[in-house]
């Protein structure tokens, strides 16, 4: 009785196990597409729950490895606000993810990444210029991860390591407004020089390089344009005499500027030509010793919580799809890194423009000390001068 | 029953509020500020006092701090007392509208007002520029002291125009029939009785504007004060120890000024207590002074106006003033997706704890005045801590006790509560600061009617056998409601307009409309930041309305809070 019970409960069983397999084997087998060709190299696709992304193999176009996406995905973003939630509300849509976003200047987000080191509470840090990127690096807020995506990118784009890649780059400019030179009698400033003309002063804005990654570029800049951190310093003592405010962020100085509380701005260029576009009336010029530039970074937070959906993201912001929503819907005309986006007319073209050598490493191993020597001999003096 | 009389003083229901109580004060100010002066005292912070005799920047940035207080403090005051006494001594048309105006800058984020004021009145403002060929530079300490002095001046007028109205009219006549002239009842009637008002709305206005930060941070210019250079010591250099010591720096002058007001205002306190009035007031009808003192009060309310007019038009402008298209663009960038989510997370964030903070707020009230004896000053004293600590050092204590598990001894007591990483994405805390920033104003109007409101009530209810949470449910909150009520309303605009504090403790989960509005003013966003502003005053209206409407019928009482300031 014993034994017949015994194996009719081990056949029943094996039956039910057999046909479950069978059901799960072909459904499994179906929503697998690992190595099936696809059409749009870069691409991030979710089918079935799972995301693959598009990449070049031997000269063709297949899908890699599947990922199951969960949970939610928290982004740090350093860019324009309208910028990250496009960015970010593209990736949900796409992976169906909850995605959410701080928007905080590089600096504070830097800050942020270092406070929450022991508990992250980012997955991904999206947006801003990879010289604080790479402080973060040194401060040990990072992980590598080298997205298949990366073979669209030239290698100045992105770190060996794979602690940053590029996703847009971007020239310093001076941004005037029109009617507040032509008050003044001036042109827009075309070296860096014109920025101390005594006529402009309390006429210039920028951000501060504490709290700012665009101001630390121009901070750094002056320090590779002049030789030494002494000189730069010298000279944003100088500028300072001029400059009536420090904002948080790279391009609050638009906003003034466009109403004419200031004539010059020093900010990126793309900022610039945003508020043009909005119909501020600016105007954007470049410094004939050379400019500085910025490559905005994408990286993965070590010790994300979501560190599968962080990968598959910074596999998209990579993505032509991801960086052309910039100019289409965010009003952001960063030249992007993709090799293959769209380039609009509205973009700065870097090839004509005389840029300076940026040394990036450089420039974020010596960002905690030069900002901190900034803050007590440059702006803080314009309180007590 | 009579082992209940007995008990009545310290009954089960009071000790277990008095613990809860200061369980609240412990774990939402003496925390923070432990660990504020924890790290103040490290040698990064503490470089910041051994340096302060021979740091000239430093110096200057405590000079610029106090001399803003200062100004603000002296105009706000000023202004309160004239626009209030303009209202109780003088008979206009308007003047209800005027009140209703003069009340707008409560109800709304404070820099609101700083950007309206540039787009006005900067140096291609609107009217500076367009209407009056002017230029003026309020980049600094002029722009400070004009935005400050608008946002803050309504407390004074408030707390003011309570005690104005309360004076007995009957002192007036007496003083008239005496033989002195109106002047000399206003030198030595008036004024001395309102010197307890005048000094509580000085002492507010001071700490509220050495402690705001949005504004330095938008107009402030090269006008270095200590709550923006704290709030660059954490956010720009990542230093903590530094950005405490100038927290603790803060704190002293704001603590000071508050002593000093208390330990003063109660030395006076018993000419402040009035009771009801009797008789009428005989207002103002002779000539210069009547006009002098009606064109401040039209001069400030058509200002605010103005001011506000400008936030609803610009954002309905595509670029106010620069483009003056017409647009909905900047209401839909607000209500779709991350902005609409940042009205949701606010609004149902301040609605938990709008109800937290009305309930500490008199529980206090009730503990300081009918059970607690000795000691009932210090509770009272550490009840008003949350607004008496300045935001920024609020927001920078909270970011550094709670961004880990607060642990005794190695056991975890408290877990991660501010950050991302934190349960509920962070929201507690920020829900902790709207509590303790906001029961301050329950607390003062609690008090102030229980005061009125004779303890043979509570204790005929005590020996008719009741229990202490029974009196308290059944007699005390049904006395107090109306201030009660009140208490709430000023909770709920305190908690949606407040973000000194708040801006060190968002994250991705707790996006809070009073940050973005001022992310948006700070990338130079106007029309945005309007748009997020008029939603802002549109919630905090709907809400005040609704909570009137519950009041509507009842007697509530004619004193308005102390501390409902933003």
């Amino acid at each position: 009785m014993k034994k017949i019970k015994l194996i009719s409960v081990g056949a029943v069983s094996a039956l039910v196990l057999s046909l479950v397999a069978a059901f799960i084997a072909p459904a499994n087998a179906a929503t697998d597409f690992k190595g099936a060709a696809c059409a749009l190299e870069g691409s991030v696709k979710t089918i079935g729950g799972v995301t693959y992304l598009c990449s070049r193999v031997n000269e063709s176009l297949v899908y890699g490895e599947g990922r199951k996406l969960s949970g939610t995905l928290n982004v740090l973003c350093g860019a324009q606000e309208l910028w990250c939630s496009t960015m970010t509300t593209a990736f949900q849509k796409k992976t169906g993810i909850t995605t959410k976003f701080v928007r905080l200047s590089a600096g504070e987000g830097l800050t942020r990444l270092i406070a929450s080191k022991n508990n992250p509470e980012f997955d991904i840090w999206h947006g801003g210029p990879n010289d604080t990127y790479i402080a973060g690096r040194i401060a040990g807020v990072l992980d590598t991860y080298k997205s298949p995506n990366r073979a669209m990118l030239i290698p100045a784009h992105q770190d060996a390591d794979g602690y940053w890649t590029g996703v847009y780059t971007g020239a310093l400019g001076f941004c005037s407004n029109t009617n507040e030179l032509k008050r003044l009698g001036l042109r827009a400033p075309t070296s860096w020089a014109d920025l101390l003309n005594s006529k402009l002063k309390g006429n210039i804005m920028m951000a501060h390089p504490g709290t700012s990654g665009t101001a630390y570029t121009a901070l750094y800049t002056q320090v590779i344009r002049l030789g030494s951190e002494n000189a730069a310093i010298d000279y944003m003592k100088l500028l300072n005499k001029n400059v009536l405010s420090y904002t948080r962020s790279g391009a609050g100085p638009t906003g003034p500027l466009g109403r004419g509380e200031v004539a010059v701005g020093l900010v990126f260029s793309h900022d610039c030509t945003a508020a043009k576009l909005l119909g501020n009336p600016v105007v954007v010029s470049f410094p004939s010793e050379g400019t500085g530039y910025e490559v905005g970074a994408v990286g993965l937070v070590k010790g994300a919580k979501n560190s599968l959906a962080a990968k598959a993201y910074i596999d998209f912001a990579l993505s032509a799809e991801a960086q052309n929503l910039g100019p289409d819907k965010a009003q952001s005309f960063q030249v992007l890194t993709n090799s293959n986006a769209k380039a609009n007319r509205n973009m700065v073209n870097l090839k004509k423009l005389a840029l300076v050598k940026y040394d990036v490493e450089a420039a974020g191993t010596a960002a905690a000390a030069l900002k901190k020597r900034f803050d007590a001999e440059v702006a803080l003096t314009s309180s007590a001068k | 029953m009579a082992s209940n009389r007995k008990n009545a003083k310290f009954d089960i229901f009071t000790k277990i509020a008095l613990i809860f109580v200061i369980a609240i004060i412990i774990l939402l100010v003496l925390l923070p500020l432990a660990n504020i002066f924890k790290f103040a005292m490290d040698p990064g912070g503490r470089v910041i006092f051994t340096d302060l005799p021979k740091s000239l920047v430093d110096q200057e940035i405590v000079k610029n701090t106090l001399k803003l207080g200062l100004t603000v403090g002296t105009l706000g005051t000023l202004l309160g007392f004239f626009l209030a006494y303009t209202q109780t001594r003088i008979e206009f048309k308007g003047k209800r509208i005027l009140h209703v105006i003069n009340l707008i800058p409560i109800i709304s984020p404070p820099f609101a007002l700083a950007t309206a004021v540039i787009v006005l009145f900067g140096r291609s403002g609107l009217i500076t520029r367009d209407l009056l060929g002017l230029r003026p530079t309020l980049y600094g300490y002029p722009g400070l002291v004009i935005v400050l002095t608008l946002s803050f001046f309504p407390v004074a007028y408030m707390n003011l125009l309570g005690m104005m109205k309360s004076l007995d009219p009957a002192l007036d006549e007496a003083g008239s029939i005496l033989g002195a002239n109106r002047w000399k009842i206003f030198k030595s009637i008036t004024v001395p009785l309102l010197i307890p008002g005048i000094a509580g709305s000085f002492l507010l206005l001071f700490i509220e504007s050495i402690a705001d930060l949005a504004n330095p941070l938008i107009i402030g210019g090269g006008y270095t004060v200590l709550a923006s250079r704290a709030y660059i010591s954490i956010n720009g250099d990542y230093n903590i120890p530094g950005a405490a010591g100038y927290s603790l720096l803060l704190l002293i002058p704001a603590l000071l000024v508050f002593l000093i007001q208390r330990f003063w205002s109660q030395r006076n306190s018993v000419i402040s207590v009035t009771g009801k009035p009797t008789g009428r007031i005989n207002p103002i009808k002779s000539g210069p002074i009547k006009y002098l003192l009606l064109t401040i009060t039209w001069f400030v309310s058509i200002l605010i106006a103005v001011v506000y007019l400008t936030v609803i038009m610009g954002s309905f402008a595509s670029i106010i003033g620069v483009n003056n298209a017409l647009t909905l663009e900047h209401f839909r960038y607000v209500l779709s997706g991350f902005g609409g989510d940042s009205v949701k997370t606010t609004v149902i964030l301040a609605l938990i704890a709008t109800p937290i903070a009305g309930m500490v707020g008199m529980l206090i009230a009730w503990l300081v005045i009918r059970r607690v004896k000795q000691g009932s000053q210090i509770l009272d004293f550490l009840g008003m801590l949350g607004i008496a600590v300045p935001g920024t050092v609020i927001g920078i204590g909270y970011a550094i006790t709670y961004n880990d598990a607060v642990r005794i001894a190695g056991y975890t007591i408290i877990p991660q509560l501010s950050g991302g990483g934190a349960i509920l994405g962070g929201a507690i805390v920020i829900v902790m600061v709207y509590v303790i920033r906001s029961s301050p104003a329950g607390q003062r109007s609690g008090i102030a009617s229980l005061q009125q409101i004779d303890p043979s009530i509570d204790e005929a209810s005590a020996s008719l056998g009741a229990s202490g949470f029974r009196t308290f449910r059944l007699v005390t909150l049904p006395l107090i409601r109306g201030a009660f009520l009140t208490g709430l309303m000023y909770a709920f605009a305190h908690a949606m307009t407040t973000l000194s504090p708040i801006i060190f403790l968002v994250t991705a989960d707790t996006p809070i409309m009073t940050q973005k509005i001022l992310a948006e003013a700070d990338q130079g966003r106007y029309g945005n930041s309007f748009a997020f502003c008029v939603i802002l005053i549109v919630i905090v209206l709907t809400v005040m309305g609704l909570i009137n409407l519950a009041v509507r019928g009842r007697k509530t009482t004619s004193y308005k809070p102390l501390a409902m300031v933003q």
